[in-house]
């Protein structure tokens, strides 16, 4: 698997730090990573970067992350990216939500590096 | 919420919590059969093992036994979710300036003491954790439970009333030798 380019969504900058250092604990090698703190600032990162995969918090002020997913169907640059929803609402109705919007998976918060790698990994496998 | 549980010094801030119901919701609407001492021992195990969950996978650092005899209750940092739906209420913890800069050194990897604002971050992040894990775990209700915007408040001079008349749940954790406390004030439907 290429080194990867990730953008991190989450308000919270600790939560994205500790997205960060679990992808780096579950084996994966990043080459970049981009961060946003809400939804606006992921879909202007995303109109100038290309990313191998996006993990969103869902709770996010200005825009939230469902919203998010729906809006990058529109991106060039999102189209066949991976997008991982990690947040605390983890209710049946929130992740059949947020499938349907686009995301390709879920991992709930608080969430160890082992289950990172067992979501993240097929995901990754599977674009090829 | 007495003084006893707060670990304030005086009144000069009141935070006055207001947790009605905003339909008919309340904890009673699921869980009305419940005896009132099985609804507390459910919701404490749930909540502690919330609480255990999040700082083993989160902080890196377990939970240990309480020991209310030897450690101090000094709270100079209280964060607080609410709870609406089917669960009403507010969950609140509190920690020592200590302890609250060690489990934000801790979520982000760091020996380096973390700045005010990153320790405000990792505490309401461990209470938007913990309340999701606690609801989660409570399968009649986590999905028709939401849960608010965490706060955080730092200092001593407040106190704290939460508007609610039902159950109390407390919880109260060693962590690195410091103890740390939680408490779930429900509304009664």
């Amino acid at each position: 698997m290429n080194a990867l380019r990730v953008l991190i969504v989450d308000d919270s900058a600790v939560m994205r730090k500790i997205v960060d250092r679990s992808l780096r604990q579950a084996g994966l090698e990043i080459k970049e990573v981009f961060e946003a703190s809400n939804g606006v600032e992921a879909l202007a990162r995303m109109q100038q970067t290309k990313v191998d995969l996006i993990l969103s918090d869902i709770n996010m002020p200005t825009m939230d992350g469902l919203e998010l997913v729906r809006q990058l169907q529109a991106v060039e640059n999102a189209q066949g990216v991976p997008i991982v929803m990690v947040t605390t609402e983890a209710g049946e109705a929130h992740v059949v939500q947020a499938l349907s919007s686009g995301a390709r998976g879920y991992i709930r918060k608080p969430f160890s590096s082992d289950q990172i790698k067992e979501r993240i990994i097929p995901l990754l496998q599977g674009q090829k | 919420m007495n003084s006893e549980h707060e670990g304030v010094s005086s009144n000069r801030v009141q935070l006055i919590i207001s947790a009605k119901s905003s339909g008919p919701g309340g904890f009673t609407s699921k869980l009305a059969g419940l005896p009132r001492e099985e609804m507390q021992q459910r919701f404490t195990l749930a909540l502690d093992s919330a609480a255990a969950e999040v700082f083993e996978m989160m902080v890196g650092t377990p939970l240990g036994p309480s020991d209310q005899a030897s450690l101090p209750r000094v709270a100079d940092y209280t964060a607080m979710i609410g709870l609406a739906g089917d669960l009403c209420g507010v969950l609140s913890f509190r920690w020592s300036n200590d302890s609250a800069t060690q489990i934000a050194g801790k979520m982000l990897g760091t020996d380096e003491i973390a700045s005010a604002e990153c320790v405000r971050d990792a505490l309401g992040e461990i209470c938007n954790m913990v309340a999701g894990s606690f609801k989660a775990q409570l399968s009649d209700v986590a999905e028709q439970c939401m849960l608010s915007v965490p706060m955080v408040v730092s200092g001593k001079d407040y106190q704290l009333y939460p508007l609610v008349d039902g159950l109390r749940i407390q919880v109260s954790r060693s962590f690195e030798g410091a103890l740390i406390w939680m408490t779930l004030d429900l509304h009664n439907g």
